[in-house]
């Protein structure tokens, strides 16, 4: 693609979810407690007609074929309106890994139902907390008329509320597998547990669930790669989100200094809340700058370690600044910063959720560290 | 003298390499990365090289004698002089009067000055801060008469670095009284063998003497020394701030305090101390952040874009982060942590002090982090004034 196209591509994207943005009424993001309906298909519809669903998709099966850089666009652009869609977790992670599958029929099959937001697919493929190694898992696929039979338990499955079927990983004696699973397959189950923000966390149960051979994405080395590339790419995009919430969240924070009047004056003349403001607005804007290096890097495709270095760089950045930003747009508002009526609350909440997932700060460093320090020092 | 080259017209990674391979062979080993600034005297010999090579002034036009570098290039020359550890020398001939009388100055005043530079023969120093007047610049109050055909000057300035090793200072000096401020301020030159200019050093926590208090008694300069209109002296020193911000937050000097730490890690084997891990991981990603940052603002020059005023917060996270690493180091030293003096661990030298004294006054001069973060809320986020 020539420099020119890229830059119509990015514009046209980006204009489009201005606009959408502007029509998002937050009312809906502050009843998700309630309503338990973090995904609305007619939205999804809606989100797909877009073509957000097909950014990174391939062209031949309808999607647009471009860069992380451009889906973090989208990606920061929604999460500024707090659209509670699963957007990232589908049209990055399950898009990802299907898109690296060797079986050509069924990815042909679920990449176009994607793209047109008939088929909503979760990625589930972790187990325990606290972990980005797609190996932690004890899911057994056992081999089963030419196919194989599944059991385990997977947690903290995104857009599993309204997903019509999984995008399972297991361990085999022939390495890992990555299965399709409908959502009404025999024998497959799933809770869920309420997030932060009302978006809900799913719990995955199988139980000798029959997966024919037709329905293996992915398998071995090249399924375990293609789900490590799948979860870097995706924390990266969710930076792309978390910069778009401490974005919004300062912004309204902002406006409240300069209109909030006490003592006689705008609050925002006071000093210790200038250099406050001040300290995280240099946070979002490292966190942007940090954010813009590592999609350039990943857009690159750089050999692994390079790849997940810099996907913790952008994740512990953005992670521990959205955090500061939206914390501190609560003290900065005063008690009207802590009521349900107040937007800041929102933007919190989803940081917290946003944060947590696939590694929040800690998690990152640890991770980078390992890597990019430990390996051969002393 | 080599004015004839374009340098602009070089691939970035051609003049790199040019100024990379001269720095190593040319720049003496001893005076490598110095705890202190650069004396006069040990500076002499290599501004003398840098001038005959027509190097001294990278940031000055070609018609001036510079190398009329455009700003990408400039900050490869920069990067490269930081990479071969080349000290600060009593260079603000070069950095700050060259540029203000190439843009504000007239005719006469370069023709006077410039080549005095070039040639080593005026070694200037920076008239700024006063004892009252520090972070608040604009109510400084050395004052300066117009008598005849010459201004007499009155009062004090401190924080002058290297006033001892200096022949000429250039100063701001307030004639007006009765207008606001900054309107009243004008920019004049003066050499310090005028009557009526004395100094004392002052040590700094270090140790080392490298600013002095400059008193003025009674000082006369003629009125050809005043550089620009009279009266907008303000205007001229604010001019060349921003620049110089992008410079300060490199973060090639942090880098250097890492390297010792990295040393320092290995040869205590802190690697296996979780709590150590934690601090030094969080620092390097800092440090990486912050290259991100620094970046972003070198493409901005690259491009040909102004920089605007929120280059302050490079500066604050620059040295936030400076200083974080000195002191992380200091504290990883455990007992060594307080020795004056450089040691020897595991036959590795490393030098825990000094990135501690070098790091502290980068949050306080070129503006403390406090106004660069008044600067920040008034101009980027336009919070209301107080």
């Amino acid at each position: 693609m020539t420099q020119h196209d890229s830059t119509e591509h990015r514009e046209m994207l980006s204009n489009s979810v201005t606009d959408f943005a502007r029509g998002v009424d937050l009312a809906r993001v502050r009843k998700l407690r309630e309503s338990r309906t973090e995904c609305d298909r007619a939205v999804w519809k809606q989100m797909a007609d877009l073509g957000w669903l097909g950014v990174l998709a391939p062209e031949q099966y309808g999607g647009m074929g471009l860069k992380l850089a451009d889906m973090a666009i989208v990606a920061q652009g929604l999460a500024r309106a707090l659209v509670p869609e699963p957007l990232t977790a589908v049209a990055v992670l399950a898009t990802r890994v299907l898109a690296d599958s060797t079986n050509e029929s069924l990815k042909a099959k679920l990449l176009e139902a994607l793209i047109s937001g008939d088929l909503l697919p979760a990625t589930a493929w972790q187990e325990e907390a606290g972990t980005l190694d797609v190996h932690k898992i004890n899911m057994q696929a056992t081999p089963f008329e030419g196919g194989f039979r599944v059991n385990g338990s997977k947690r903290f499955v995104v857009g599993a509320s309204h997903a019509d079927g999984y995008i399972v990983s297991a361990n085999s004696a022939a390495g890992m597998q990555l299965l399709w699973i409908p959502q009404d397959a025999a024998g497959a189950a799933t809770q869920f547990d309420a997030l932060a923000d009302g978006r809900l966390s799913g719990t995955l149960n199988l139980s000798n669930v029959s997966v024919a051979k037709e329905n293996i994405i992915n398998s071995g080395a090249a399924a375990a790669g293609s789900l490590a590339r799948a979860i870097d790419h995706t924390a990266v995009v969710a930076s792309a989100e978390l910069c778009g919430i401490m974005g919004r969240s300062l912004e309204i924070t902002l406006e409240y200094l300069k209109t909030r009047v006490q003592f006689g004056k705008p609050i925002g003349s006071f000093q210790a809340l200038q250099h406050r403001a001040v300290d995280l607005y240099i946070q979002q804007e490292l966190s942007g700058a940090v954010l813009a290096d590592c999609l350039a890097v990943l857009d690159n495709e750089p050999d692994d370690k390079t790849r997940s270095a810099a996907a913790s760089r952008a994740k512990a950045r953005c992670t521990d600044a959205a955090l500061l930003i939206t914390r501190q747009s609560i003290q900065m508002h005063g008690a009207i910063g802590f009521t349900e009526d107040c937007d800041v609350g929102l933007y919190v909440k989803r940081a917290m959720t946003l944060a947590a997932w696939l590694g929040n700060g800690n998690a990152h460093r640890r991770r980078y560290a390992k890597t990019e320090i430990l390996e051969g020092a002393n | 003298m080599s004015a004839a080259i374009d340098f602009n017209a070089m691939d970035d990674e051609t003049f790199r390499a040019e100024a990379r391979s001269f720095f190593e062979s040319e720049y003496p080993a001893e005076l490598r990365f110095m705890a202190g600034r650069l004396s006069w005297a040990e500076s002499k010999p290599w501004w003398m090289k840098l001038s005959k090579k027509g190097w001294l002034a990278p940031n000055w036009p070609v018609e001036h004698g510079g190398m009329g570098l455009d700003p990408g290039k400039l900050i490869i020359y920069w990067e490269e002089t930081e990479r071969a550890g080349i000290g600060r020398m009593p260079d603000q001939g070069v950095t700050m009067v060259g540029p203000t009388l190439i843009r504000f100055g007239n005719d006469a005043q370069r023709a006077k000055y410039l080549p005095k530079i070039l040639a080593g023969e005026n070694v200037w120093c920076q008239g700024y801060s006063e004892p009252n007047a520090g972070s608040d610049l604009a109510s400084l109050r050395t004052e300066a008469v117009l008598d005849g055909d010459e201004y007499v000057i009155n009062g004090s300035k401190i924080w002058t670095s290297m006033a001892h090793h200096a022949t000429n200072i250039y100063v701001l000096v307030r004639t007006d009284k009765s207008v606001k401020q900054q309107r009243g301020i004008s920019f004049l030159l003066v050499d310090m063998k005028t009557p009526g200019i004395t100094f004392r050093t002052i040590r700094n926590i270090a140790g080392h003497e490298e600013f002095c208090q400059v008193f003025f008694d009674n000082v006369r300069t003629h009125k050809d020394n005043l550089v620009g209109k009279l009266n907008e002296g303000w205007t001229i020193a604010k001019g060349l701030l921003t620049f110089e911000r992008l410079n300060i937050g490199s973060p090639r000097r942090p880098l250097q305090a890492f390297e010792q730490l990295d040393t320092l890690a290995h040869a205590r084997k802190l690697f296996d101390d979780a709590g150590f891990v934690d601090r030094y991981t969080q620092l390097k990603m800092d440090l990486n952040d912050l290259g991100s940052l620094y970046q972003r603002y070198v493409e901005k020059v690259r491009r040909g874009e102004a920089l605007g005023p929120d280059i302050s917060m490079l500066k604050v996270f620059a040295m936030d982060t400076y200083q974080k690493l000195a002191e992380l180091l200091l504290e990883s030293g455990a007992e060594y942590g307080a020795f004056a003096e450089g040691v020897k661990l595991e036959g590795e030298a490393v030098d825990l002090m000094t990135p501690f004294y070098t790091s502290r006054p980068g949050t306080i001069y070129g503006g403390s982090n406090e106004i660069q973060r008044n600067i920040l809320s008034k101009y980027v986020l336009q919070l209301p004034a107080a």
